[in-house]
């Protein structure tokens, strides 16, 4: 059973490959990519994720807006989101979490233990509900 | 760059002489655009520094409170982007040529110089800084823009090499590993590269805290115990359990501590054991790697810890190394106020050591021993513990005692512990922003009103926020300091009670208490509201002392006229055997405590009151 939703949003195509890959590995996620902040609100609005997954650096909308928007929508602003990021200096890491983000995880990353880390960021109802 | 970029020069020089003849020589020969102002300290330029633009620097490192590289370490951290030019003597080339090195873009000495040639160097020093900083700013993008890619192949070969995209046959499982192994090697290189830059251009931010060593040690052993189990090497660690904890950064000395353990792993033969040590000392924490490695070759040893330097540059590639690790080892430890360095071990291989500063050692520091006893107290909630030590003792001249709190808790803490006149908050510490402690301290009664100053390497950030509006901040305050306008806003001492036993007025009919008050300074004692009221005309009083049970007249009628000569409210403590319950003006509440119980109590009491009398008496005037 794929039930647990995980929203990544990338605008490197690439990466989004390997982090689909990587996020596989676990039985239970199943994965949806956008390439843009404009369209992870919309598909996060729509699909209801379990957890996003948000790049920082993207052209027109970056990470941190994508997620204050997320944030206004009454649908998407009980959603966590986790930076994906290869800024990880500590007091970046205090700036996204007090934008609201649950956690930060940093760029390149280990392929094999990339679900795992997500899954230690989901409410405790999602985790136990599913498994 | 042209020359007209060059508007303002900042000449740091304390010889009147010197500076005349350069001044002569710049109005004499026509250099309109530029000018040139001059400051005779150090202390004096880095004020300057934060108030006024200025295009480069000229020093002469021979300064009253600064000299030799000191002196150029402290412009070049003042103003790290500034292009500065040394101006030396004709037998200080060895300081010189130590400058460049050091940040300086030229030199220029002494009795050799005409003002074409100045114009010139000050010229290519600007033009070479520029330079510099295209080149930083060109490492910062590049290494980002490699981490991008990076992050695609070393993942993508994290999958193959994990199997999860199946079993892999062995020749070719033997050629990903090296494509693997890389790939790696690419990432820590971009990152030691980008940590490089960051240090160098003053941008690594630093959060201090209490860090048990030997905890971190066997955190970063852990980390590496799959790398050195790749080349057949075990890590041993000594005492780990040991009470020893510094004041570091965390994120910081891990990567220390990592480089030194990678170091000595990648130089070790196989089956050869890496030894870490901690030892404790009274003020520093020193902890050892040792390796059984080849050792360091004589003509290496002082280009150590330089960027890029590798003994042998085929050996290096052969070992995966960078090139950087101990070059950023080396400027972290000295950030972090600690020490480095090597020594050959006895029977063969190499002992790296770290001194770091003891946690005790910096938290007893807390306490200003220094001081009077009569001083004013303050407190300096601040993570930099030179910054701290650098205005306490200059506060200490003007009769301040000055503790210190390293975090917002800490500030909270000590804050509630203790009554202090005035309280200086730097806007970033480690554990959160000094704006939210100040809100917490503002809640305290008895920090409603108390001076509140903020100390801050960019004031405009905690100034424009919403929150600070209500605070009541007294004045926002640019790294370094000003001290002159500090000490401004700080509390004052009245004349009359320095050096002088405080006088209190005793109204009460016990004698036991007059006799115990009368340890602590000159008591008057009277034993009717009328007598006090007399008193009170005749004799200005630092404190009074008042049962509120008294029979003749309520207690609380005097209250209103508890006033010395200048109109200033008198504090007052209300002492009450029988717990008598007080309804008062809330102009005295804030100056009034209640003590239920002994005399003891009462004595300990009053002298609290005493200690924190200036901040109340002086804030009522204004």
């Amino acid at each position: 059973m794929s039930d647990i939703r995980i929203l990544l949003v990338d605008d490197e195509p690439d990466i989004r490959e390997v982090v689909d890959v990587s996020l596989g590995l676990d039985r239970e996620f199943s994965t949806r990519a956008c390439a843009s902040g404009a369209d992870a609100l919309a598909t996060a609005a729509e699909w209801s994720p379990s957890l996003i997954l948000l790049d920082v650096m993207m052209p027109l909308m970056d990470g941190p807006t994508t997620l204050a928007n997320l944030r206004k929508n009454p649908r998407t602003a009980h959603i966590p989101v986790v930076f994906l990021t290869a800024r990880t200096q500590s007091a970046e890491i205090e700036q996204y979490i007090s934008l609201g983000a649950q956690g930060v995880l940093s760029k390149p990353f280990d392929p094999m233990t990339l679900a795992a880390s997500v899954r230690s960021y989901l409410p405790a109802s999602v985790a136990h509900h599913v498994s | 760059m042209s020359a007209k970029l060059i508007k303002e020069i900042l000449l740091i020089e304390d010889n009147p002489g010197d500076v005349r003849l350069l001044q002569e020589m710049f109005n004499e020969h026509g250099a309109h655009d530029t000018e040139m102002t001059h400051v005779d300290c150090m202390s004096a330029a880095e004020k300057h520094l934060v108030e006024h633009a200025v295009d480069i620097i000229l020093l002469d490192p021979g300064l009253p409170d600064a000299q030799g590289l000191g002196a150029i370490r402290r412009a070049h951290a003042a103003a790290p982007r500034l292009p500065l030019v040394v101006l030396t003597c004709l037998d200080d080339e060895t300081v010189a040529e130590q400058a460049l090195q050091e940040g300086a873009q030229d030199y220029l000495i002494k009795g050799q110089i005409e003002v074409r040639g100045i114009l010139r160097a000050l010229r290519y020093a600007a033009e070479r800084k520029r330079l510099e900083r295209l080149k930083d700013e060109f490492v910062s993008t590049v290494s980002h823009e490699l981490r991008t890619p990076l992050t695609s192949i070393s993942g993508s070969l994290g999958l193959l090499m994990g199997n999860a995209a199946g079993d892999l046959p062995k020749p070719m499982a033997r050629l990903l590993a090296i494509a693997h192994t890389n790939s790696q090697r690419l990432v820590r290189l971009v990152d030691d590269i980008l940590d490089i830059e960051k240090m160098q251009a003053g941008r690594m931010v630093f959060n201090f805290s209490r860090v048990n060593v030997g905890q971190l040690v066997t955190q970063a052993i852990e980390a590496n115990r799959g790398f050195a189990e790749g080349y057949g090497v075990r890590i041993r660690l000594e005492a780990p359990r040991i009470a020893a904890d510094v004041r570091a950064d965390p994120d910081r000395l891990l990567q220390v501590v990592t480089n030194l353990l990678s170091n000595a792993i990648k130089f070790s033969p196989a089956d050869h054991e890496v030894v870490v040590a901690i030892e404790k000392g009274t003020e520093m924490v020193r902890f050892t790697v040792r390796d059984h490695g080849p050792g360091i070759p004589i003509d290496f040893k002082p280009l150590i810890f330089e960027k890029f330097a590798q003994a042998d540059a085929g050996d290096a590639r052969k070992k995966g190394g960078t090139g950087l690790g101990l070059s950023i080892v080396k400027q972290i430890v000295d950030r972090l106020g600690g020490e480095v360095g090597f020594a050959d071990a006895p029977d063969g291989g190499t002992i790296f050591h770290v001194q770091l500063p003891c946690w005790d050692h910096v938290a007893s520091l807390a306490i200003d021993r220094e001081a009077k006893p009569d001083a004013l107290r303050l407190l300096l909630c601040e993570d930099d513990l030179d910054t701290a030590l650098t205005l306490r003792q200059q506060l200490g001249q003007v009769g301040f005692a000055t503790n210190f709190a390293y975090s917002a808790g800490d500030g909270l803490a000590c804050a509630e512990a203790a009554q202090y006149q005035a309280i200086l908050v730097d806007i970033q510490l480690p554990d959160g922003d000094g704006i939210s402690l100040i809100t917490r301290l503002r809640a305290l009664p008895q920090y409603r009103d108390t001076p509140i100053i903020v100390v801050s390497a960019d004031t405009s950030r905690g100034r424009d926020d919403l929150r600070s509006s209500k605070l009541n901040v007294l004045d926002w305050l640019n790294k370094p300091v000003d001290f002159e306008r500090l000490v401004r806003l700080l509390p004052k001492r009245t004349v009359h009670d320095a050096n002088k036993r405080p006088r209190i007025l005793h109204v009460d009919e016990d004698n036991a208490v007059a006799r115990a008050l009368g340890e602590i300074g000159d008591v008057v004692t009277v034993k009717s509201i009328e007598e006090a009221q007399r008193a009170l005309k005749a004799d200005d009083f630092d404190l009074a002392v008042l049962d509120v049970t008294l029979a003749k007249g309520a207690g609380p009628d005097l209250l209103p006229e508890l006033r010395d000569s200048r109109g200033n409210v008198i504090p007052v403590v209300v002492f009450s055997t029988r717990g008598a319950n007080l309804a008062t003006d809330p102009q005295h509440k804030a100056a009034l405590a209640k003590s239920h119980t002994s005399i003891d109590s009462l004595v300990a009491t009053v002298r609290d009151r005493l200690a924190s009398r200036p901040a109340n008496v002086s804030r009522e005037v204004v």
